[in-house]
């Protein structure tokens, strides 16, 4: 079978990141900001700091004019960039730059939708056929049918009930399914995941053409949480009793759109930005507008149904780190850089080579004498069973230590040394 | 009386009963007699319990509910609180005080002169207490997963075999209706020749992040509830919990494996077979005290050509269950009395008198003291309960090496990789060892 979580390697995501600035450079990116209900002066540098941050994209951020202020100024070269990131809800663009967003779209542009922007341009024929799926801002049915997921998982297109499009749950940590497992953004994610403190879109109305509804929320499984408070607890009333779509790829033209309704904005990104499950789909989602393909692993630390993951500096693990991270391990703090390792190691399989690279930086932890014996225990657990002779005097040699005699024993047992 | 009481005995005395030649067995107190027409208490199973906590109570009052079947005499448990709660419905079913309580199973298997004992502990627990059950000659109630290592099932069957002990395991699905017809239909090739198989388990649950270390409450020997598992401190993860931590348990996939896995092999004919190759993948919460897979996705292959795909149940189209797909259509079961099939007509074929009829057993305690009674095989032996753990085992070493695992069932053990193979075990803590055989 296929190994699809996975995460790259320090050395193999250096190597990728140079061959790919070797190759095609970073894919130049414009993220449209400026006007919006929402905090899009506290979420659009964070959604550059994730982009850059990637290694995959270089973007830039312009701002429109204020609301009121004069459009028929704001005329983006959209044709120079690979991706363009919508983190707008406001006025109307002038006719001229609509139409030179048409044509970049249907010439092959990719085009993220984050967030909010599903709000954009009730009026906008071309930007709903875009986006699939919107809500608010005077759509009713008009906008389209209303499309959600059933108990079963079958696509629901609702075209003879009447209302307004749109509604927001108050915020809460939710679980998200992914339904589609096969498209290149979901394909090797958990089918089930938690978001952290995120607005719930729902009742979203569209034409839905050319859509993949690739994950929903679950109005099953809801944590609210109050500010401060760790997750769990009191249940809240989902939006609708139906699974609410809230990642969708769309085709239009030659053209591919990611539409996210993840990633409710704090000052410094908050919660749901930093959530692990926003991030990675939003820079999957991003590879594959730009290049129709998904080459990014799924991170090791892609929340599951057990419970939310931040990344609070938006910057993943890499191998260095997780080894600095662990010789100050302690369980209450986290468990991650751990997690990490032994995620390493199931990536590596029978890749010698690299299982020997880990079990070097084991031993030298064994050895160091900052490394507590927490740490030192744990990695005492993978040696037993992956370490070769390499690891065994350094084993050996922490006998003495009364904190890590049951320790070492078991590693000696199954090394059989 | 002889100081070991095993099924022989059992029969023997029964049968010296039958004879009017009935003296009391000293394990029975005159207080258990004479309950109002039925049968002596020597034609009952005397039992015991070791393991008390909910999966033991509910056990013990499965065994309760039926009419003159058993004695309970002895409970045990490392909770003494729990110890009292059984102790307190032991005595009300035998209207009396007499039941005796033990925290420490050698004791408890020393001292109690049973024909039976019923056992629902942690599983790295099982490896020990069963084999050491499994010796002193009495016939076992056991729950599943039959062991959390492959090396500690392997000691239990050997155990058990060189014992002939009867053996129930507590995979109870056997006995119920929808299970057995729809085996039934899978092996008598109502779908055709089986060529796939689907199993659905329980996705894994919410964590608990890590709770700050606790006092052990004062009922709870907690070094004895550790065992032979890594010394930790005490973090109130104890009782239930401890399923979704790996030093105890592979989490929901070899808990589960005992269930739904047991019943694919049953309809398969692969009882008595280990998949040849195992491949999967595993999703691990990243953070926290939990660490067993919350979700997972295991392949398995076996010699004839048949592939079983074990999966957290949100994974599939069809959910919980298990699913036989034949080259003529499928057959799905699950608990709640779910019976499905690709066509409706399959579930209204006849199975022929010559053709496969699977052991029909209504009542997995009743046929549990049947078996004490005469001696025959129980609906659900041991070895059959092995080579269902024995999926997620190899495949838990799957997920865990990032590897195909090569498995040769005849000798036991994985083909060419040293590395896969130390995980076929969990060293004990000293003092603690796995008794030879």
């Amino acid at each position: 079978m296929k190994k699809q979580y996975k995460i790259l390697l320090l050395a193999a995501a250096l190597t990728a990141l140079i061959s790919a600035c070797q190759k095609e450079g970073v894919y130049k990116t414009l993220i449209i900001t400026g006007q919006g209900e929402h905090n899009w002066e506290y979420s659009s540098p964070v959604l550059k700091q994730i982009l850059d941050g990637s290694g995959m994209f270089s973007a830039e951020i312009l701002k429109t004019p204020a609301k009121g202020g004069d459009m028929s100024a704001f005329n983006p070269k959209f044709s120079k960039y690979k991706l363009v990131v919508l983190d707008y809800s406001g006025d109307s663009w002038s006719d001229a730059t609509k139409a030179a967003f048409v044509d970049y779209v249907k010439n092959g542009g990719g085009v993220v939708v984050y967030h909010a922007s599903c709000s954009a341009f009730p009026e906008w024929k071309e930007y709903n056929e875009m986006t699939g799926l919107g809500g608010f801002n005077g759509r009713d049915e008009s906008a389209g049918p209303f499309v959600y997921v059933s108990r079963d998982g079958d696509v629901v297109v609702d075209d003879t009930t009447k209302g307004a499009a749109g509604k927001v749950a108050e915020r809460s940590d939710f679980e998200v399914r992914t339904l589609n497992t096969e498209h290149p953004i979901t394909k090797g994610l958990p089918v089930r995941w938690m978001q952290a403190s995120d607005e719930m879109l729902g009742n979203l109305r569209g034409p839905g053409l050319n859509m993949e509804i690739l994950a929903t929320n679950s109005p099953r499984m809801q944590f609210r949480r109050a500010p401060g408070a760790v997750p769990g607890g009191q249940r809240q009333a989902p939006p609708s009793p139906r699974f609410e779509p809230v990642l969708m790829a769309i085709k239009y033209g030659n053209g591919r759109i990611f539409n996210t309704l993840l990633g409710h904005a704090d000052e410094g990104g908050g919660p749901a930005m930093q959530s692990v499950g926003f991030i990675a789909t939003l820079l999957r989602g991003a590879e594959w507008a730009a290049t129709g393909a998904v080459t990014q692993e799924v991170p090791y630390d892609f929340p599951t149904a057990a419970g939310t993951m931040l990344r609070p500096d938006f910057v993943p693990v890499t191998i260095d780190k997780a080894f600095k991270e662990i010789i100050s391990y302690d369980i209450t703090k986290s468990t991650k850089y751990y997690t990490f390792i032994r995620s390493q190691i199931a990536e590596a399989g029978d890749n010698e080579q690299v299982l020997l690279d880990i079990e070097k930086r084991m031993v030298n932890v064994l050895k160091n004498p900052e490394a507590t014996a927490e740490a030192k225990k744990l990695l005492l657990r993978e040696l037993s069973w992956m370490g070769t002779d390499y690891c065994v005097q350094a084993v050996k040699d922490l006998s003495s230590n009364p904190e890590l005699t049951e320790a070492v024993d078991f590693a000696l047992t199954r090394l059989q040394k | 009386m002889t100081q070991k009481s095993n099924r022989r005995d059992f029969v023997k005395r029964s049968a010296a009963a039958t004879a009017g030649l009935f003296v009391f067995p000293s394990i029975v107190r005159p207080s258990a007699l004479g309950l109002g027409g039925k049968l002596p208490p020597s034609d009952r199973v005397v039992i015991g319990s070791i393991g008390v906590g909910s999966q033991g109570m509910s056990n013990m009052r499965d065994f309760l509910r039926l009419k003159n079947a058993v004695q309970f005499v002895a409970v045990c448990d490392v909770d003494s609180d729990r110890q009292k709660q059984a102790k307190d419905v032991v005595d009300a079913a035998n209207k009396n005080k007499d039941c005796r309580m033990y925290g420490d199973y050698r004791e408890f298997l020393e001292k109690e002169k049973l024909d039976a004992v019923s056992l629902a502990i942690p599983d790295h627990w099982h490896g020990l207490i069963y084999t050491e059950t499994i010796n002193k000659k009495v016939a076992v109630y056991g729950e599943k997963p039959i062991s959390r290592t492959i090396k500690d099932g392997q000691a239990i069957v050997a155990a058990a075999k060189k014992n002939n002990t009867v053996w129930q395991t507590g995979s109870w699905q056997r006995s119920l209706p929808n299970f057995r017809r729809g085996a039934e239909l899978a092996i008598n090739g109502r779908v055709g020749k089986i060529k796939y198989i689907e199993v659905g388990l329980p996705d894994g649950g919410r964590g608990v992040g890590t709770p700050p270390i606790q006092d052990v409450p004062p009922a709870i020997n907690w070094d004895m509830w550790l065992g032979p598992a890594p010394k930790v401190p005490y973090r109130g993860t104890c009782h239930y919990q401890w399923r979704w931590i790996l030093d105890y348990s592979g989490g929901q996939l070899t808990d589960w494996t005992g269930h739904h896995v047991d019943i694919a092999n049953w309809g398969a004919g692969l009882e008595y077979t280990n998949p040849v190759e195992v491949s999967g993948i595993g999703v691990y919460p990243a953070e926290g005290l939990y660490d067993a897979p919350v979700e997972y996705d295991i392949l398995c292959k076996y010699a004839n050509g048949i592939e079983m795909r074990v999966a957290n149940s949100s994974r599939l189209k069809l959910g919980m269950g298990t699913t036989w797909y034949g080259d003529l259509g499928w057959v799905h079961t699950d608990r709640g009395d779910v019976l499905s099939a690709s066509d409706p007509k399959i579930l209204e074929e006849v199975i022929g008198e010559n053709e496969t009829h699977l052991y029909k057993s209504e009542n997995h305690w009743q046929n549990f003291v049947d078996s004490v009674r005469s001696g025959k095989p129980t609906i659900a032996p041991i070895e059959p309960a092995f080579n269902a753990v024995v999926v997620a085992l190899l495949g838990e070493i799957a997920m865990t090496t990032g590897q195909t695992i090569k498995w040769d069932q005849e000798k036991q053990e994985i083909i060419d990789n040293a590395r896969a193979s130390r995980l076929l075990s969990r060293p004990y803590r000293k003092p603690w060892e796995l008794p030879t055989i």
